[in-house]
């Protein structure tokens, strides 16, 4: 199990991430290389198409179609998007990719903004993420040295400039739509689709915005092949995964390992199980935006079909004890979609309030009848009626809290 | 040497792509973005006032009101939430007899906040630009001696 393939984590502990040489000397920007002379930017969708690939940010969109949309489109000014902002909590596997092996990354967004045929390309990166930046800065002026990026890339036509955006603390800033109003000066707020970013993204060009992950995925899929690739993991969305261990687990942290496994193997074989004398009450997958499962539910596993009961989401695994006060859980998943409401719809804005004001409630004992029957309206709100997903996100775990742990009694 | 705000905004083209780092670099700098200052970037990108405003008032690293000297702030993320943050923030509330969210004491503010990306260490807090992890609520009176 453990010496599953790695594509992601495979430099991670041999290579100092500061040093271009290390990531070439394991073979890096050879896929850079093959893509440069030996292909076109058709047949490297092509390849991505085969792979099977999909999107790591949490939706699991065919990353292959979406970066085909953006290419055929016959715009001169395009853009790509490599979307660092990682904030959903209990989630930092994007942060380590860049800690690790940021080159993996840099050469990863080079292929895919070429392919697309953009012009320019940004990294848009969790404002709080200062040290990440200050290594994908060196990283990054490394790779233009060696005409990795910039003008006439390794002696082609090809010219691609790349910026970093520091993000400003919001975790809607995530969201693609929300994602762009912010590079272009504007509040964070999520924008009304159609127009989709692959039509009208970015300064209203056809724009690519994909998950760091994901991009981290290209340069194996280019140097091995798309057929490959497909054949690890789970048919229905290929490839690996980087999970996210934590909580009463004995080995917390990233492990990558292929897609389908199951939640208890990701808890017992990898997190080494429970410490001694913990007993295991539920998992949360995906972070605060994710569903509970129960001991019954530890043998589902996880893809990004729309058929998986249980949403891998952005991956990480929190495991809960029974020692633990579950009003503590609530109150961080209800403060942080308060907080993180960005306020645009009023279903949102104020059911992400009341839902918080009746966990402070519950929590103090001072849970009324009437606190019971609104909860079950709140949330039905943000489940159906919200402008963008974080409505639906902040009603998750709060339901399954009273289907499954009968917080609000039986 | 002396940083001034047109010594900042010339770090940046006046392009809509710039506002919010720009933005985000004078709250850094100066600790929030002053109505006069606000006033200067919006000439400078020629944009309204109220636009700036706009783009400040929703980020949180864009503070728009003058900061108290001592800003704390604990992580009530997912992994922080199940190891005792919350007991964290009472032990700060109890000793510096202040109230988390509080915003009308000029010397000391205490935000709990969001996941901050390194829950492998939490509890995670923060105190000014301090980072501190593994925090217990046992610890707390240590940590807030370095400031107080
Ligand atoms: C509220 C919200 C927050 C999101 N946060 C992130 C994020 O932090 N990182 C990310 O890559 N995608 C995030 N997404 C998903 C993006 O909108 C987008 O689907 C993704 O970046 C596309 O890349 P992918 O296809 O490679 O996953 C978020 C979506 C929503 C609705
Ligand atoms: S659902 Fe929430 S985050 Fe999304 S647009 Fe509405 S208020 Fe903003
Ligand atoms: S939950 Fe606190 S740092 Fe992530």
């Amino acid at each position: 199990m453990q010496n599953s393939t790695k594509i992601i984590t495979q430099h991670w502990n041999d290579i100092n991430p500061l040093k271009i040489e290390d990531y070439l000397n394991v073979g890096g920007y050879k896929a850079l290389h093959r893509f440069v002379k030996k292909m076109s930017p058709r047949q490297a969708i092509e390849e991505i198409k085969k792979s099977g690939l999909c999107g790591r940010g949490g939706a699991g969109y065919p990353t292959g179609q979406k970066l085909e949309m953006v290419g055929v489109s016959g715009a001169t000014e395009k853009y790509f998007i490599c979307n660092l902002d990682e904030s959903e909590p209990g989630t930092y596997k994007d942060r380590m990719l860049v800690d690790y092996d940021p080159h993996l990354l840099i050469e990863g967004v080079i292929i895919v903004a070429l392919s697309v045929g953009a012009y320019k390309a940004y990294i848009y990166i969790n404002g709080n993420y200062k040290k990440q930046k200050d290594i994908l800065e060196i990283a990054l002026a490394q790779a233009r040295e060696k005409n990795f990026w910039g003008a006439g890339i390794l002696g082609s036509e090809y010219d691609l400039e790349i910026e970093i955006f520091s993000g400003a603390g919001a975790y809607i800033c995530g969201e693609e739509t929300a994602l762009i109003n912010s590079i272009e000066g504007n509040r964070g707020e999520p924008k009304l689709r159609p127009p989709y970013p692959t039509d009208a993204g970015l300064f209203g060009k056809p724009t690519a915005v994909n998950n760091a992950e994901t991009i981290a995925n290209i340069p194996w899929i280019i140097s091995q092949g798309g057929e490959k690739y497909a054949k690890i993991g789970a048919a229905c969305s290929p490839g690996t995964k980087l999970y996210i261990l934590g909580g009463t687990v004995k080995n917390p942290g990233v492990v990558e390992a292929p897609t389908g496994i199951t939640i208890r193997e990701l808890i017992y074989d990898f997190g080494g199980g429970l410490p001694e004398g913990k007993d295991f009450w539920f998992a949360q997958i995906g972070g605060a935006s994710g569903k509970l499962v129960v001991e019954n539910e530890l043998d589902i596993p996880l893809t990004f079909s729309r058929d998986c009961p249980i949403p891998l989401g952005s991956g990480a695994v929190l495991v809960v004890d029974k020692s633990v006060d579950i009003h503590d859980l609530i109150l961080s998943w209800t403060g942080f979609f308060r907080r993180e409401s960005c306020g645009k719809c009023v279903p949102c804005r104020e059911g992400t309030f009341r839902l918080d004001e009746i966990a402070g409630r519950l929590k103090d004992g001072k849970i009324s009848d009437r606190d019971k029957q609104a909860v079950y309206d709140i949330l039905w709100t943000l489940n159906n009626t919200t402008f963008c997903p974080l409505g639906k996100f902040a009603a998750t775990a709060f339901s399954d809290a009273i289907s499954k742990l009968k917080i609000l009694g039986d | 040497m002396l940083i001034t705000l047109e010594k900042i905004l010339l770090e940046y083209d006046p392009e809509a792509k710039n506002l919010l780092p720009a933005l985000e670099k004078i709250s850094a700098v100066f600790g929030y973005v002053s109505r006069e200052n606000a006033r200067k970037v919006a000439d400078y990108f020629s944009l309204p006032e109220s636009k700036v405003y706009e783009t400040a008032s929703f980020y949180d690293l864009v503070n728009i009101k003058k900061q108290p000297n001592l800003i704390i702030k604990v992580c009530s993320g997912t992994h922080c939430a199940v190891s005792d943050s919350r007991k964290i923030v009472e032990e700060i509330e109890n000793k510096l007899h202040i109230k988390a969210g509080d915003e009308n004491n000029p010397r000391v503010k205490l935000e709990i906040i969001s996941c901050l990306g390194r829950c492998g260490e939490g509890p995670v807090a923060v105190i000014n630009d301090k980072v501190y992890e593994r925090v217990t609520a046992g610890g707390v009176g240590e940590i807030l001696e370095e400031w107080i």
